[in-house]
């Protein structure tokens, strides 16, 4: 496969992924605003996906509207639905015949659909969860398109592992910036509605509910489900588990060191986050913890670019 | 039948071939099932399918787009549901006098990369060979496989007010619009179900069949899977869309000039593997831009010394490289002349009369009758450039003589044709407007095929003669009959 195109699967799904890591956040933090007497705020939310520098932060934080917009339709946010929806179309779109004609058309119309105008409608003056939902559906269209028609081949091995590195950092990231909250403000600790809404945002609610139910919302019990729970999808383990699994299958005679350096690497970080727990974790310091799984992944990107993706 | 809402305004143009209309002002016979069919669908249903169709290219993506402001706006092509149709009969004979031009045009390459026998028994005079920028020093003597030059050609017909063809132009290098002819057979599956069999259209889905069948037959190694690639220019070209559906159905890697890389004069793609050779190379890069150590040293889209690859014969370039002396402008009023050289037969297909502005004689016979001619570049394209002496105003025609005497050879002028007409769908409308023709020929060792069918392109606005889509024309699908 061309190198060019490995690297066009693999960001085209990263975008996706991180669309669908967006979409969702943002609609149970604006369920959760219509919920709350006191001043909700979108800190988190805007640290997390939009990088935004501080003063910005404290205009857009307390207006819901305002934030939904920035992260649905700005221009000049470079990780707006609308900016990451039209690179990982333009990515499709040079790789057209290495995806069935069905994915390409799913992606097309996802890229239509984030530039219908009654959008900013709904995001603006009317219900925003339906403007959320049309595209989150839009995004699920793309997951089954990809389950029922993908070649299970070396393309499929990249958009895989594309994705479970977005996932596994979205999820790193959400834990640290949510935990890192708690510094601030330890009466969240103890806030159920904070917890329950950082599990919803993830998927993860009805898992937690089956896992802890006599145990009630505590922070020690997210961060579990988070890191280590393997049948959860959105946990860490998991996604670390899929990246080494499709890498596995791109082993080739042709070119063995790059793949033992990687291979090392993956590995090494499995390891890592499972001989651990919740307990070693504290011990550690959570955010030291964290800090340390992020640049694990940001080192495997940057040895896939370096090793498969590099064509320049 | 008449009556019928659509055909109120129907008014064939004057001194106008019209394809569904005989001289009778009856229905022509091949027309009269689509008719019938459109008399049954009310204005709602076709304005439905009208925006069916839309909908359709849309979705998946048949786009070009125009860069406006920074921001890339999606743009179809646009598309007529009424399809335009070709007898049986039209068709062998057009079949006929295709091959037999791309046969001699394929002969005339040769010779002319060769022996140049042609320049001197006098045919074809030397000095209009040396002056066109196409004619590449660079391929002399190259031998290319099999001897052929012209792998896919799309030659331009049009027909005069008494349905005679011409060829207006033979585009030798790298046609497009394949990708409109087969999505637009697709479409009109959707639009008109069970139509198409019932007309007894011909099928045109072998296209991508044969074309791969040619590719592989030129692979330098004799390799049971020779490794095929179609070199595109990038997502930013506006034929993108069509170099994708191509390499899709064809199965072939789509590759751009960095994923290309020329060690030992041979060529290869970078792959995450490794390198792997490249045998056959269906480029849709002009040749200007091909090689950055023999033509345009700026060029970012080619790849350095495959020219090299292609003199050693370690790789095959469809088309061939140097083509354009071919199809050039001022060359192409010697192509009967050609055919009567080459092959001993009469041209079966007719040149539309030309004149060359760099003949002082026939410089003073166009400038006395401009307002009859179209005066074109000869190494233009596209539609840009063009004089239409009988639309032009003074000032306009006073501008371009004065250009066209800067350099006369750059210019050739032709009597005004006017192109044949056909029913479109406007507003709830049938309303004539002027065609072309663009089949699409492809020729392998073991000869020329052309499937059956090709790109109708349409001059959209009212009265005009000019069909290129970068000068508001559309496309419509085009159907042979049995």
């Amino acid at each position: 496969m061309l190198s060019r195109v490995a690297s066009s699967l693999y960001w085209m799904s990263r975008y996706i992924e991180r669309s669908d890591g967006i979409l969702r956040m943002l609609k149970i933090n604006y369920a959760s605003s219509q919920d709350t007497v006191q001043k909700f705020t979108w800190e988190p939310v805007v640290r997390i996906f939009a990088g935004v520098p501080d003063e910005d932060v404290e205009v857009l934080e307390h207006d819901s509207r305002a934030v939904l917009k920035y992260m649905v339709l700005d221009r000049e946010n470079p990780n707006s639905i609308l900016n990451i929806i039209t690179q990982a179309r333009e990515n499709a779109r040079s790789v057209q015949e290495h995806i069935p004609k069905d994915l390409w058309q799913c992606l097309n119309e996802y890229y239509h659909a984030v530039r219908d105008p009654k959008l900013n409608y709904w995001l603006e003056k009317d219900d925003p969860i339906t403007a959320l939902d049309i595209l989150i559906k839009q995004g699920m269209l793309y997951y089954g398109t990809v389950e029922i028609t993908m070649e299970r081949g070396e393309a499929r091995s990249y958009m895989n592992i594309g994705h479970a590195l977005e996932r596994s950092i979205q999820s790193v990231d959400i834990l640290d910036t949510k935990f890192g909250s708690i510094d601030d403000n330890p009466d969240l600790l103890t806030d159920t509605t904070y917890w329950k809404h950082l599990l919803l945002s993830l998927g993860g609610y009805e898992i937690y509910l089956k896992t802890y139910r006599s145990k009630g919302f505590e922070a020690e019990n997210v961060l579990e489900q988070v890191i280590f729970n393997t049948e959860f999808p959105r946990s860490v383990i998991y996604s670390v588990k899929h990246i080494e699994i499709y890498f596995e299958r791109l082993k080739s005679e042709s070119n063995m060191d790059e793949f033992r350096e990687l291979s090392f690497l993956i590995g090494r970080l499995q390891s890592s986050i499972r001989y651990s727990s919740v307990k070693t974790i504290y011990e550690e310091g959570l955010h030291e913890y964290l800090t340390n799984i992020r640049s694990e992944l940001f080192k495997i990107g940057n040895k896939l670019n370096e090793h498969y993706f590099a064509f320049q | 039948m008449q009556e019928s809402a659509y055909f109120k305004n129907y008014n064939p143009t004057p001194g106008t071939w019209d394809e569904m209309y005989g001289s009778d002002s009856k229905i022509r016979d091949h027309y009269q099932k689509v008719i019938q069919y459109l008399n049954r669908e009310s204005i709602d249903d076709l304005n439905k399918k009208e925006d069916l169709a839309k909908r359709l290219f849309m979705s998946q993506g048949i786009t070009f787009t125009v860069y406006n402001s920074g921001e890339g706006i999606e743009k179809i092509f646009p598309f007529d549901i009424i399809p335009r149709i070709i007898t049986g009969d039209e068709w062998t004979f057009v079949e006929k006098g295709i091959k037999q031009r791309l046969h001699v045009l394929n002969l005339f390459l040769k010779d002319v990369y060769s022996n140049q026998f042609i320049i001197k028994d006098g045919i074809v005079p030397i000095d209009i060979i040396y002056s066109c920028p196409h004619f590449l020093r660079e391929m002399c003597n190259v031998e290319v496989p099999y001897d052929i030059y012209v792998h896919i050609a799309g030659i331009d017909l049009i027909r005069d007010f008494d349905g005679t063809f011409y060829v207006l132009e033979d585009n030798l290098r790298t046609p497009s619009g394949v990708s409109y002819m087969l999505e637009n057979r697709e479409i009109t599956k959707r639009l008109f179900p069970d139509l198409l069999p019932q007309c007894g259209v011909r099928s045109v889905t072998e296209y991508p069949n044969i074309l791969y069948k040619n590719l592989l037959s030129l692979s330098p190694r004799q390799i049971p899977h020779p490794v095929i690639v179609l070199l595109s220019p990038g997502i930013y070209n506006s034929a993108y869309f069509e170099h994708t559906t191509l390499a899709r159905l064809m199965g072939v890697e789509l590759v751009e000039g960095r994923d290309l890389v020329v060690n030992n004069s041979k060529v290869y793609m970078k792959t995450t593997t490794g390198l792997q050779q490249v045998d056959v190379i269906y480029r849709r890069v002009d040749d200007e831009f091909l090689d950055p150590l023999e033509f345009n040293p700026s060029s970012i889209l080619g790849i350095s010394g495959i020219m090299g690859a292609y003199r050693k014969g370690n790789v095959a370039i469809v088309n061939a490289v140097g083509n354009g002396v071919a199809d050039d402008k001022a060359i192409y009023s010697y192509v009967p002349d050609m055919i009567r050289y080459y092959l001993n037969e009469e041209p079966i297909l007719k040149n539309v009369p030309t004149f060359q502005l760099g003949n002082p004689e026939e410089k003073e016979y166009v400038f006395a009758n401009i307002n009859k001619m179209v005066v074109k570049r000869t190494n233009g394209s596209g539609g840009y450039g063009m004089l239409m002496g009988h639309a032009a105003s003074e000032a306009e025609t006073e501008e371009y003589k004065a250009e066209i005497l800067k350099n006369p050879r750059d210019f050739i002028a032709q009597p005004t044709i006017s192109l044949s007409a056909a029913p479109c769908y406007m507003q709830g409308l049938l309303t004539p407007r002027r065609i072309d023709l663009r089949p699409y020929a492809l020729c392998g060792p073991d000869g020329i095929e052309i499937v059956p069918g090709g790109l109708t392109r349409v001059a959209l606005r009212e009265g005009s003669l000019v069909v290129n889509s970068s000068q508001g024309g559309g496309s419509k699908d085009t159907w042979v009959l049995l």
